[in-house]
């Protein structure tokens, strides 16, 4: 039997940041996409030229890089805002920049931008038809919208979004570099206590591949739920 | 006068793409149980000009009436809109428009498309709408098939529920947009009898078609366009039967 | 070139964070960056075109073990190959005694073997799935002018693959730029290792951080047209014909 030295129990807390950290970046990022597909098929020239530099510098820039620029840049932005409060209205509060929140905003933030690019293609691959028609029988846009763009666009978008959650399940892994305690740093830290780093870093890769595969089996059948209608039956 | 107003009134209606005006002014009026009869060659503007109708295309110029209503435009750097897009939306919810392509929800069965615009556009009950629902896909023989996607049904069928689901907005008018040019030959008798029997019960439509047989026998008026212009309307024996311009005489004469 | 020092060091004259030494620092971390990119990405191509080869034999105890080694490398974040190599290799006991150590012990190599082991995961797949699109007829009439197996595989397959592999391989490319951010983490002094350092050292996040991310962007830029220039030149015959 693996012998984890008593870090099982923290190795399993580790897991659980990742997770959360994960899936509440991945909510912020497809929130994020949208906004940026919006933005970049407006009619407005000044929402689609900065949907265009936000997902050009983001895809330019290593995570890592804007990782630590937001993580330390944003603590500096915090106590200067609490300073400006102290000095001017003498407000005295102390705002601790969390890790978690700041691993989540920057994880979103990133990959906001490529699911911008992959909910842009599958909007307009929606056939045009389909719009008319709701137009057509007197629906509004947000109607339309609801109940007949973003149905259809999923179908296109899931392959592109499912792409973009396995590598943003991985970026997850950078947060150890910042402070946050998911299971790569608890596997590192016991890694170095131990010199036993086999031990600890290959159940956390396993666990990397579990995640993967029990979102690619989720993934699968959401195709399948999305495809409904199109066809191949 | 008339104690109801008119269903759709359309005048003057102007319409470019780039530099080609497509259409040089257009005016149409339907009256309660008009069958009005759109003909013309390709490229002559009638589909355009029926997509004007229901704002699918925004007219350059010109004014619309719906059930006596006024449509307010106003001009934006864009080039003319609507002023008031719920009053547009409110004004397509009273007329249902039949689509070349069907158009039918690709992701919703047969059923789903017929009762999601009175459900979510004209907020009727649920078990209300699927009532009337299967009501209207009995008339248009479909009642085997309101489990059906549309991609598991022949064009004709399609075509046919696009009609029932015309129908369920109770619509003040319907426009058909070439409704069987995307059929195949032996389907069109069908969709063709459904239009048949709406008109006989004295369904207002406006129809873009090919089908001189069905503008012949069913309307009550015929238009032929021409390059964006009126060339010549009236009742169809008179237009059809004894054509004055030469352009009609040749758009009318058999093709070998 | 005087006056250019001149002219460089009154520039700097009332900066406290960008001084030579602070430059010299980005200069030396943009030395050890390229080094470690392109040598993985060297080692990685030259690895991966054998391994797509076996990825799309017909046999399964070919094909399946190199289908697992992409499968993991793919499947988990490259820092913990990364840690995996790095301690690892650290940790291997009495290895402090041997010949090796002055070089392992220097981050450089477990860092390097770690990211010729992942980009060479994900070029085989990008490589395996250029060789399955390669077209039937293509394939067919090798064999009606009787190449063999080999011959085939060496003269028509791999230089179409190759150039339809081009567009993805240049993303892997610009992936790996970015990857190569985490040598930092294990004490190396490249890019990001300087700006961190910098960091550190003024606690100036913004100015340490934004001129490598500035950086970062230039090279991911020049990257890009690279092989936007590559693709005009290989893929012309791709092109519909006008004019």
């Amino acid at each position: 039997m693996l012998d984890l030295q008593g870090y099982g129990p923290r190795l399993i807390e580790g897991a659980g940041v990742t997770v959360q950290l994960a899936v509440l970046s991945l909510i912020l990022a497809i929130l994020l996409g949208l906004l940026t597909a919006s933005a970049k098929m407006s009619r407005n020239w000044l929402l689609r030229r900065t949907a265009t530099v936000y997902t050009t510098v983001i895809r330019g820039v290593p995570d890592l890089v804007l990782m630590m620029l937001l993580f330390f840049g944003g603590q500096i932005g915090v106590n200067a805002i609490s300073d400006m409060l102290y000095y001017n209205y003498d407000i005295d509060i102390y705002i601790n920049f969390n890790a978690f929140a700041a691993g989540v905003l920057t994880i979103g933030f990133i990959f906001g931008a490529y699911m911008g690019e992959t909910f842009r293609g599958a909007f307009m691959a929606v056939d045009n038809g389909q719009i008319e028609a709701g137009k057509a029988y007197g629906m509004s846009n947000a109607l339309v919208f609801r109940r007949i763009r973003f149905p259809q666009m999923m179908r296109h978008a899931l392959p592109g979004l499912s792409n973009n959650w396995m590598v943003l399940l991985k970026t997850t892994a950078l947060v150890s570099v910042i402070g946050l305690t998911d299971m790569v740093r608890v596997a590192a830290e016991a890694s170095r206590a131990t010199h036993e780093p086999f031990v600890f870093l290959i159940p956390v890769a396993a666990a990397y591949l579990l995640i993967a595969s029990v979102s690619e089996w989720i993934f699968a059948r959401l195709q399948k739920r999305y495809d409904i209608g199109f066809g191949g039956q | 006068m008339a104690a109801t107003p008119t269903p759709l009134e359309v005048r003057n209606i102007k319409k470019r793409f780039g530099d080609t005006e497509v259409l040089k002014g257009l005016s149409l009026e339907a009256q309660k149980g008009d069958v009005i009869t759109l003909i013309g060659a390709s490229g002559s503007g009638k589909s355009t000009f029926l997509r004007c109708m229901n704002l699918l295309e925004q007219p350059d110029d010109g004014e619309l009436y719906v059930h006596g209503e006024q449509i307010r435009f106003k001009t934006t750097k864009h080039g003319r809109e609507p002023a008031d897009w719920k009053q547009v939306v409110q004004m397509r919810a009273k007329l249902s428009m039949v689509f070349q392509s069907f158009n039918l929800w690709a992701h919703m069965t047969l059923l789903e498309n017929i009762i999601e615009a009175p459900i979510h556009v004209l907020g009727k009950p649920k078990k209300e709408a699927i009532e009337h629902a299967h009501a209207l896909l009995n008339r248009v023989g479909l009642s085997a098939r309101a489990n059906a996607y549309p991609a598991q049904m022949s064009g004709g069928q399609q075509q046919r529920g696009a009609i029932a689901r015309a129908l369920a907005m109770n619509p003040e008018v319907m426009l058909f947009d070439e409704p069987t040019s995307a059929l195949d030959p032996e389907l069109v008798g069908d969709v063709l009898k459904v239009m048949r029997d709406l008109a006989n019960e004295g369904r207002t439509m406006v129809v873009v078609t090919h089908e001189m047989s069905f503008a012949r026998d069913v309307s009550s008026k015929v238009i032929y366009l021409h390059q964006g212009l009126v060339e010549e309307q009236g009742a169809p024996d008179d237009v059809l039967g004894n054509p004055q311009s030469p352009r009609l005489k040749q758009f009318l004469a058999p093709k070998y | 070139m005087l006056d250019i020092s001149a002219w460089f060091n009154d520039l700097l004259a009332d900066n406290l964070i960008f001084t030579p030494t602070t430059l010299g620092y980005y200069w030396e971390g943009l030395v050890t960056t390229t080094q470690l990119v392109f040598l993985s990405l060297v080692a990685g191509l030259i690895l991966a075109v054998p391994l797509a080869i076996m990825r799309s034999s017909k046999h399964k105890w070919i094909s399946l073990p190199v289908y697992l080694y992409t499968y993991v490398f793919r499947g988990t974040p490259l820092l913990i190959q990364l840690y995996i190599i790095y301690y690892g290799v650290v940790f291997i006991d009495g290895i402090q005694e041997t010949f090796l150590w002055p070089v392992l012990k220097e981050a450089f190599y477990p860092a390097l073997i770690a990211f010729t082991l992942n980009t060479a995961a994900y070029t085989t797949e990008i490589f395996r799935g250029a060789i399955k699109a390669t077209s039937k007829g293509e394939i067919e009439a090798a064999r009606a002018y009787g190449m063999s197996q080999n011959l085939m595989m060496r003269r028509i397959i791999l230089p179409s693959a190759f150039r339809r592999a081009l567009p993805a391989y240049g993303n892997e490319v610009i992936f790996m730029l970015h990857a190569s951010a985490i040598a930092s983490v294990v004490t190396l002094m490249d890019l990001t290792g300087a700006a961190r350092f910098v960091y550190a050292r003024f606690y100036a996040p913004f100015d340490a951080f934004l001129f490598v991310a500035a950086i970062y962007l230039c090279l991911t830029f020049a990257i890009l047209y690279f092989f936007r220039f590559l693709e005009k030149k290989l893929l012309a015959h791709l092109r519909p014909q006008n004019s």
